[in-house]
């Protein structure tokens, strides 16, 4: 069995688990919590391919997320537009921001690009939080552009309201579990195309990929652009399944808590992402009732796995089964 | 005129905080190739400790001033043996050192948080009064700050050209094997590298909570003006970066007055994009020969 | 016979690679020993591993009485191995005279400083010339100089010189052999590696051939001269 087999194998058996989940579980809560982890999933899988594939240390992810989310939300707030509509809308203003961004800082060595992302994701954040110019003053308060530090809300859904009634967080689940899908089949797809096999020949011989006519900045720019296509399709349905955007998803912690879940569940691979997205969400229920201390241990948390897991939980999975299925006595041997 | 001479002063001022929180940095990526993402929250634990010393413990100044720089020095020690240490010489240490000092920051910023409170606190390590020389109004708080950076910078530049211990730092900086070939222990140049930019970061949390205030997070947009500063002046170099963080300081004086306080995060990155564009490697920075 | 460098079934390399293995050999004290043998086949690594920079796998490696293998870098040159590494490794932004310094940079070596910079200078002459040049703006012989000339700041018991004629002009190349010979009859214990072998065979007292990570043949240099089909066997000359 190929590995992209595996993987679409693997897939297929995560989609049909988490189809028959809401039925499992009775509890609103386990399932809205598991549409969450489906939108942080999604975003950690393609900030996977631009961070553990493409080699790019971007950092402006959960901008271009923002920005999926920032004008699925203004469209239906000023014009009125379908969520139908503006989602994809979002996405495709989230690709050609990204391609923006890409064109400016591909070029840079790589700890410049870190620096220039996060710098262009703080701007966007204090743009919005320090605009009090009134745009349109509705009933409830003055409105500024971009919705200031309130951020918007009542920009319409999804339609499951009319239509499950109490039961519509079901709907926006399996709307999520189909995002995410969809995310996991690309990442695969990238990660055994011929594209993923150019990322792999640039990382580990520039000098001969580059022989070979492999363009480093072309093929950075395509998964640059192709990923935040589905980073701002979940920023949009994020948008929809709260109800509201604000600020808060371009805040500091949101990515801290993002890039953790791609770190401490493994660079480059095509499910390291996947099960830190999981492990993190699970880690931070279980420290909502340690109140401040749920900070400090979730820094903690990511420190002590960067620093004992160089490759995070795949990798030490890996280590783990490889020492396992070699006989006693041929460990030190390589 | 006297407008000018306004802007100029708080330009140089502003300078003048950059300069000590941006040297910081960029003595520590020089050395080790280090970006140290928790710089943010060492400051605010500088300006947190100086609080605690003169108004929870009632002591002088100066020993605010030196048990903020001492603790700092030592939590920058505590980042090289815990964190930056371990992982040196690692695949992938520029990387996951970013996001490891990231988590330590937000830890230190959660310990902050718990053990002093979210209201905003006065520095008490702050000069009150002004100078009015020919029209134009000066805090002496503005004109301290400039002179200890002065100071700091002399101080440093001292350290680096003209000690043993300042060479050993820039000969690791400048090629890690030949220094240890030359017998230098890199393991406690580095040590020391982040300690000194701790007790920077301390001095530099200090200037900027006595022109504010003291918050948990306030290290957060200094900690990037600091390395918006950095990239402009090329990662890694120090006395560019000094030049690098007085422009920034004039260029956002002017901003601020002319085109409103608001958009001077945002034209400092629009200048940054620009400097890239122009010199990738920043005004100062060299290219480096990829080794392949 | 003190301080003979003497390596034994040294393994070394780099990752999961293995470059240098049972390898054993004597470099003694007061003499200059070659190291020769075709490139890639662990004439560097086996300096590298002598100095520390890489750290031995198995075997070991004493100075005299004691054993240095498993020592850091900054360890052996503690204890006066002095490497002069292949392609120099200066302080590129720093000036000769601060480059020599930092040779000097131990506090044994520190305490007499001003002595050896005057003999370093003796025998170097244009490194005083160009003392407040800065390193990167120096032609290539020159920086070979200063890298002869930092390692013998060190003032140490061993001096290991990795290809001193790398990539330089014909006439500098006897410039620098030149030195190397002074250096040689001043009594120094010097570890030559060359990729000349007809240029080592000229100046060695012992001379060690390498291949494939172990040693293949040793000799002194005139034994070396006279025999021809070693150096096509190994090195194809």
């Amino acid at each position: 069995m190929t590995a992209m087999r595996r993987d679409l194998l693997l897939c297929g058996l995560f989609a049909c688990a988490a189809l028959v989940w809401p039925m499992i579980s009775d509890m609103r809560y386990s399932v809205t919590q598991t549409t969450f982890f489906f939108i942080w999933a999604t975003v950690v899988v393609q900030w996977n391919l631009v961070f553990g594939i493409g080699g790019i240390f971007s950092l402006a992810q959960v901008a271009i997320f923002a920005i999926g989310a920032y004008v699925t939300a203004m469209l239906g707030y000023y014009l009125g537009t379908s969520m139908l509509l503006a989602m994809p809308a979002g996405a495709v203003a989230a690709v050609a921001a990204s391609l923006i961004l890409g064109i400016a800082c591909l070029r840079l060595y790589g700890p410049y690009v870190a620096l220039l992302t996060i710098c262009v994701s703080q701007v966007l954040y204090v743009l919005i939080v320090n605009d009090t110019d009134c745009f349109t003053n509705p009933p409830s308060g003055c409105m500024p552009l971009m919705g200031g530090v309130r951020g918007f809300s009542r920009f319409g859904d999804l339609g499951f309201r009319d239509w499950l009634g109490a039961g519509f967080y079901i709907g926006n689940y399996y709307v999520g579990l189909l995002l995410l899908t969809a995310a996991i089949l690309f990442s695969i797809v990238i990660i055994h195309s011929p594209m993923g096999l150019a990322f792999r020949a640039l990382r580990d011989n520039p000098v001969y990929a580059a022989a070979r006519g492999v363009d480093r900045f072309r093929y950075q720019l395509w998964i640059f652009g192709l990923s935040a296509f589905f980073t701002g399709l979940s920023g949009a349905f994020y948008a929809v399944n709260t109800g509201v955007v604000g600020p808060v998803v371009f805040s500091f912690q949101h990515l801290l808590f993002l890039l953790s879940m791609i770190v401490i569940g493994g660079v480059g691979t095509v499910w390291g992402p996947v099960i830190g997205a999981a492990v993190l969400m699970l880690a931070d229920e279980a420290m909502r009732e340690l109140g401040d201390f749920r900070d400090i241990g979730m820094g903690l948390l990511l420190v002590a796995c960067v620093v004992l897991m160089p490759r995070g939980l795949t990798g030490l999975f890996q280590d783990i089964s490889r020492r396992l299925a070699k006989p006693a006595g041929t460990e030190g041997a390589r | 005129m006297d407008v000018f001479f306004q802007i100029l002063a708080s330009g140089l001022t502003l300078g003048a905080v950059y300069a000590i929180s941006t040297v910081g940095l960029a003595l520590v990526f020089g050395a080790m190739n280090m970006l140290n993402m928790s710089h943010g929250a060492l400051m605010a634990l500088g300006g947190y400790m100086a609080w605690f010393t003169m108004t929870g413990l009632g002591l002088p100044p100066v020993a605010g001033m030196l048990v903020a720089v001492l603790v700092c020095a030592g939590v920058g020690v505590m980042i090289y043996l815990l964190i930056a240490g371990p992982m040196l010489h690692s695949e992938g240490f520029e990387t996951r050192v970013f996001i490891a000092t990231i988590g330590f920051g937000a830890m230190l910023e959660s310990v902050i948080l718990m053990a002093f409170g979210p209201q905003p606190k006065p520095q008490p390590l702050a000069v009150q009064g002004g100078l009015s020389v020919a029209e134009v109004h000066l805090p002496v708080q503005n004109l301290l700050i400039l002179v200890l950076a002065m100071m700091l910078m002399a101080a440093l530049a001292l350290l680096l050209q003209k000690s043993r211990i300042g060479r050993a730092i820039r000969a690791t900086a400048q090629n890690r094997d030949a220094a240890r070939l030359m017998g230098v222990r890199v393991g406690m140049v580095y040590a020391l590298v982040l300690a000194i930019s701790g007790g920077l970061a301390a001095v530099s949390g200090i200037t900027v909570s006595s022109l504010s205030s003291l918050l948990p997070n306030m290290g957060g947009d200094p900690m990037l003006k600091a390395f918006i500063i950095c990239v402009v002046a090329g990662l890694g170099r120090v006395p560019g970066s000094v030049i690098a963080a007085l422009f920034i300081g004039l260029f956002e004086a002017v901003v601020q007055y002319t085109v409103g306080v608001r958009f001077s995060f945002a034209s400092l990155l629009l200048l940054v994009i620009v400097v890239l564009i122009w010199k990738p490697q920043g005004v100062f920075g060299r290219h480096q020969g990829v080794r392949l | 016979m003190s301080d003979d460098l003497v390596i034994s079934d040294l393994a070394a390399g780099y990752g999961h690679q293995s470059v240098l293995h049972d390898l054993t050999l004597r470099a003694e004290a007061g003499r200059l020993t070659a190291i020769i043998g075709p490139n890639g086949h662990g004439k560097t690594t086996l300096l590298r591993a002598i100095s520390g920079l890489i750290a031995a796998r198995t075997g070991e490696i004493r100075l005299g009485a004691e054993r240095i293998s498993g020592l850091p870098a900054e360890a052996v040159v503690a204890r006066g191995i002095v490497h002069v590494p292949q392609g120099d490794l200066l302080f590129p932004d720093m000036t000769v005279l601060e480059n020599l310094r930092m040779g000097a940079f131990l506090p044994a070596a520190a305490r007499q400083e001003r002595t050896v910079l005057e003999e370093v200078y003796t025998l170097l002459p244009k490194l005083r010339d160009r003392e407040n040049q800065i390193a990167r703006t120096l032609s290539g012989g020159e920086r070979r100089m200063v890298g002869i000339g930092r390692g013998l700041m060190a003032s140490g018991r061993v001096l290991m010189l990795d290809e001193p004629s790398l990539g330089l002009a014909p006439i500098v190349i006897e410039q620098i052999y030149e030195v190397i010979a002074g250096l040689r009859r001043a009594g120094r214990s010097i570890l030559l590696v060359e990729e000349n072998a007809m240029r080592a065979a000229a100046i060695a007292d012992q001379v060690h051939l390498l291949d494939h990570g172990t040693l293949a043949w040793s000799g002194t240099g005139a034994e070396l001269s006279g025999r021809p089909e070693l150096l096509e066997t190994y090195l194809g000359v």
